[in-house]
């Protein structure tokens, strides 16, 4: 069996939202601190918002409660990269 | 040759299953993912089965009781039932191999002595936290204001719609509970992009994670040959 490789929460992000909006490996590298989500990119509705956080909470063994989730997180690509590096280091 | 439905017997009752039937002894078991995953990975297995027949590899398909054109209602099914009825399907066809596909790994946790392959497993507990984020999302559309915890305490005290399935306190609690097993013959396969640990990985995306169905046939091509390799006598 391989071990596990460390994953960056920044790679995670990446990858979770490759996965469950079908975007191409060229548009989640584009992706910058500035890029806006939530409204910019019509994949991502409330359903993928379901999926996003379990899968988040999945690949970085982390625990996302209710209250941490709001419109705010979702605003910027870089919102969502700095909520998951924070759920890692607590 | 084109799959057919035969059926199985459980609980008194007949429940389908899709075959592939090569006329080979060499015939594995797949277990579908559970509710949303089920339907998104459909045509994938599919094509996974025609794939697997031209390896001469038969191989079955079964509809879970409560789930696809089973009789039975959902809300009526525990993991029990879907473990029981995962080892009569294999004792009437005769199978020799099993490979399951993220949560459907549970339902066939029990079958220690089998020969198990193993797609991207997930505990049930994930699965469940999706479902009932996306019934938290759909109630504060119609203004409700739901938590996780609420709907955990809900699913204690009787049956709970999550995205549409209804789901008994006794699947709800046992789904819960349930991690991924570690049997003595195991192969696990992931995704490249799964940094878990593997035994082997395949390329391809999450398709069983998107709002809509999908296919991949490299994918399922891949998934039929890995198969096919480990079944090698």
């Amino acid at each position: 069996m391989h071990n596990k490789v460390e994953l960056t929460p920044e790679a995670a992000v990446r990858a979770v939202m490759r996965d469950i909006l079908g975007l191409s490996q060229e548009q989640v590298a584009e992706f910058t601190a500035e890029t806006e989500l939530f409204g910019a990119l019509p994949e991502l509705d409330s359903m993928a918002v379901a999926g996003l956080l379990t899968e988040l909470e999945d690949r970085l063994d982390i625990m996302i409660e209710d209250d941490e989730v709001d419109g705010e997180l979702f605003e910027t690509f870089g919102n969502l990269v700095a909520f998951a590096e924070m759920k890692v280091r607590e | 040759m084109a799959p057919a439905f035969v059926d199985y017997e459980f609980a008194g009752r007949k429940e389908l299953c899709l075959c592939h039937s090569t006329g080979s002894p060499r015939r594995v078991l797949l277990v579908p993912p559970l509710f949303d995953e089920m339907n998104r990975m459909r045509k994938i297995l599919v094509d996974v089965m025609h794939a697997l027949g031209s390896f001469e590899i038969s191989s079955f398909l079964p509809d879970l009781p409560g789930t696809n054109e089973s009789l039975v209602a959902l809300e009526q099914v525990s993991l029990s039932d879907w473990r029981q009825s995962l080892q009569a399907c294999a004792r009437q066809h005769d199978i020799s191999h099993i490979a399951s596909f993220r949560a459907g790994t549970l339902a066939v946790a029990e079958m220690e002595a089998a020969r198990h392959w193993i797609f991207s497993p997930v505990k049930g507990a994930t699965i469940l936290r999706t479902m009932m984020r996306t019934r938290v999302a759909a109630d504060r559309e119609s203004g409700l204001n739901t938590s996780l915890a609420e709907l955990t305490e809900q699913a204690g005290a009787g049956s709970l719609e999550l995205a549409g399935n209804i789901l008994g306190s006794q699947l709800f609690a046992q789904l819960n509970a349930a991690e991924i097993p570690d049997m003595t013959s195991q192969r696990i396969v992931r995704l490249e992009s799964d940094s878990k640990p593997a035994d082997s990985h395949i390329a391809g995306s999450a398709l069983w994670l998107r709002a809509e169905p999908d296919k991949d046939p490299a994918m399922s091509f891949a998934i039929a040959q890995d198969i096919a390799q480990w079944m090698e006598p």
